[in-house]
């Protein structure tokens, strides 16, 4: 399921995947989640757990390690509804990279034909190797950078069409 | 001749809080609650507790025949009014009496000399304890506030005359602004002490809410125990409170103590009271008014002090003399509290009722929570919104800061709205944190805007749609026998 979710003055992209795996603005993050009780889950992201309480659901009040956050989370087929009322979509997606790193390997080339999740490129940063997934089903139109280049932090990797 | 058995004339968590003193003291309890309480955890902890009436104050709470007639058919010999309710109120104090009873805290003659403000102002002066330029009787006429605002100059205070707590008080900036403000005023007085008489008085920008803490026996002992810095109020109400005030010395703690002791001295005062002052920037102070009774935020003063201040109330009332004089009392250290209410820090404050999801309070070295709740109890809306009381105690000020701000990320409170971000903002505020603020902190710093969650929005994000996608929509909710198919799968994803 995806989600659109907004913090504060941001706005991030967010794809739970049946596995368990969850795409964050198209980087994708090992996740678990453990029950804790009915309204409290303990979130292993990236190595680090987070406590997360549910305060209130409308409008959703979460506490999150000690701090009170308010969020507004859209889900798919929300966003579905919102985009069938406003303009096309247009189909083309781009992948940035989210942090500053190097560009360990690229897995496709141009005119590959990749499934939603697919890995597309390895970045290495805070000495960890991140896979970045295909968001969409769809075909890579255009490799913007290089395997064994350094990339800054949203640099464009990849571009899409979705199809 | 100590008492033995008492009936706690209130609830929440000053209820909870009496309970336990009496119960290490060994005297045995009885607990009264209204319809909102049954179950409440001050009815689960007292000894004994009973039924008096419907969730309005005014058919229980605040019933003094009701209250007293539980205490005789229980067979008790004293009453402890808690704060708020009947404990300021010199009638009841003297219809216990009549009964026979003994009143855990000051005789009616003393809460009537100083209930009434102006009447209190009055005692201050002749004391030679400084008060602020204003009214030393009570004014009902608006044409004749009007004449006393326009020699008092502006920006002035109107204050109901018959009480205190921050109720009906009205800061007027200029003579446009009196019409409206006296009629608000007068309206509130009204509703909430019986009677539309204020009190006028000169208003003092940039200062602090300073109040010193006083205990008294029936033997001509008074000792002051130390300061409350409380100038974090939003309402005229406090929400932060702390001791040592940062903003005061010792000679400043010295000249504050003895002006509260001449003044208590002046109205006859026994057992436990608060002599409230406005602190300016150059340490000059006036006298604000008496809290007859034991204050909210009374625990920075026991966490400094070693001292267990219902358990003196209670000694004190049985007639005992006070086990020490004023030389004897220590202060050790930091203390600062927070007052947990349901209330929407984010909209200015209104109070939020509604029932409670998870509750974790916190614990650990330095911290001592006073509270009156627990999860899926209904936090009534007929009442006070405080919900719990974190206070925290370090050997400095920024180790009290320190155990504050990790006991604050340790509270979890579920199913309401609360002040907690707003004690986590204001824990981190550099100004606070230097111990520079006033009475108008709140309107001044805080700023009703959630946290600056940069550094954290991609967690906090991620987190909601986690969130999102393990729980339904209330309509299309799943039943819950299905639940561990759930929490099966969330295994396995580990």
């Amino acid at each position: 399921m995806r989600y659109e979710v907004q913090v504060g003055e941001r706005t991030v992209q967010l794809e739970v995947a049946p596995d368990g795996s969850t795409l964050v603005d198209d980087r994708v993050t090992a996740l678990s989640v453990r029950a804790l009780g009915p309204d409290a889950w303990l979130v292993a992201m990236g190595g680090v757990s987070h406590e997360v309480h549910l305060l209130a659901r409308d409008p959703l009040r979460l506490w999150v390690d000690g701090t009170e956050v308010l969020a507004t989370v859209t889900d798919e087929r929300a966003l579905a509804a919102r985009s069938a009322g406003g303009s096309a979509r247009s189909g083309r997606h781009e992948l940035h990279a989210p942090m500053p790193g190097l560009l360990k390997a690229v897995h496709v080339r141009e005119g590959d034909e990749v499934e939603r999740g697919a890995p597309l490129v390895t970045l290495e940063a805070m000495k960890m190797e991140n896979e970045l997934r295909s968001p969409v089903a769809g075909r890579v139109t255009r490799v913007a950078a290089a395997a064994g280049t350094k990339v800054d932090g949203g640099a464009l990797l990849i571009v899409l069409a979705q199809g | 001749m100590g008492l033995r058995k008492v009936l706690v004339a209130n609830r929440g968590e000053i209820a909870v809080r009496v309970i336990r003193t009496c119960r290490e003291l060994g005297i045995a309890t009885v607990a009264v609650y209204s319809e909102a309480d049954e179950g409440a955890p001050h009815v689960r902890l007292a000894d004994e507790a009973y039924p008096i009436g419907p969730a309005a104050p005014a058919e229980s709470y605040l019933r003094s025949d009701r209250l007293i007639a539980v205490a005789e058919r229980t067979a008790c010999d004293s009453v402890h009014p808690g704060y708020g309710f009947l404990s300021e109120n010199a009638d009841f104090a003297e219809a216990v009496a009549a009964a026979g009873l003994t009143f855990v805290g000051p005789p009616a003659s003393v809460q009537r000399a100083l209930g009434e403000k102006t009447s209190a102002r009055r005692l201050a002066k002749a004391a030679g304890v400084p008060i602020a330029e204003g009214t030393l009787e009570p004014v009902s006429d608006e044409a004749a506030g009007r004449e006393i605002a326009r020699r008092i100059g502006f920006p002035l205070l109107l204050k109901p005359a018959g009480g205190g707590g921050g109720k009906g008080m009205r800061i007027v900036r200029s003579a446009d602004e009196l019409a409206s403000a006296w009629r608000g005023a007068t309206g509130e007085a009204t509703t909430a002490f019986g009677a539309p008489a204020l009190l006028i008085e000169r208003y003092l920008a940039g200062a602090r809410h300073v109040e010193m803490q006083l205990i008294a026996d029936e033997h001509g002992s008074v000792v002051w125990l130390g300061e409350r810095d409380c100038s974090i109020q939003r309402r005229h109400q406090k929400l932060v409170e702390e001791t040592p005030g940062p903003s005061v010395d010792d000679a400043l703690r010295s000249r504050l103590g003895d002006a509260a002791v001449k003044l208590a001295r002046a109205a006859g005062y026994v057992n436990a009271g608060t002599c409230e002052f406005l602190v300016a920037p150059d340490g000059g102070f006036v006298f604000l008014e008496v809290n007859t009774r034991l204050q909210v935020e009374h625990p920075v003063t026991e966490l400094v002090t070693g001292l267990d201040l219902v358990a003196l109330q209670f000694r004190v009332a049985a007639g005992e003399s006070l086990p020490f004089t004023q030389e004897s009392v220590r202060r050790n250290g930091a203390a600062i509290e927070c007052r947990i209410t349901a209330e929407d820090a984010f909209a200015g404050f209104v109070p939020a009722g509604g029932r409670l999801g998870l509750v974790r309070l916190p614990a650990g070295a330095g911290i001592r929570v006073d509270g009156g709740i627990e999860s899926g109890m209904t936090v009534p809306t007929e009442y006070d919104p405080l919900l719990a009381k974190v206070v925290a105690w370090g050997p400095t000020r920024a180790e009290a800061l320190g155990r504050m701000r990790r006991a604050l990320r340790e509270t979890v409170i579920a199913g309401v709205m609360t002040t907690l971000p707003f004690h986590q903002h204001v824990l981190s505020d550099p100004e606070f944190v230097a111990g520079r603020y006033d009475t108008s902190y709140v309107d001044a710093r805080w700023a009703a805007r959630r946290a600056d969650l940069d550094g954290t929005a991609l967690t906090a994000a991620a987190m909601a749609a986690v969130v999102a996608s393990r729980t339904r929509p209330p309509r299309s909710a799943a039943p819950d026998g299905r639940a561990w198919v759930r929490i099966a799968r969330e295994e396995a994803l580990r």
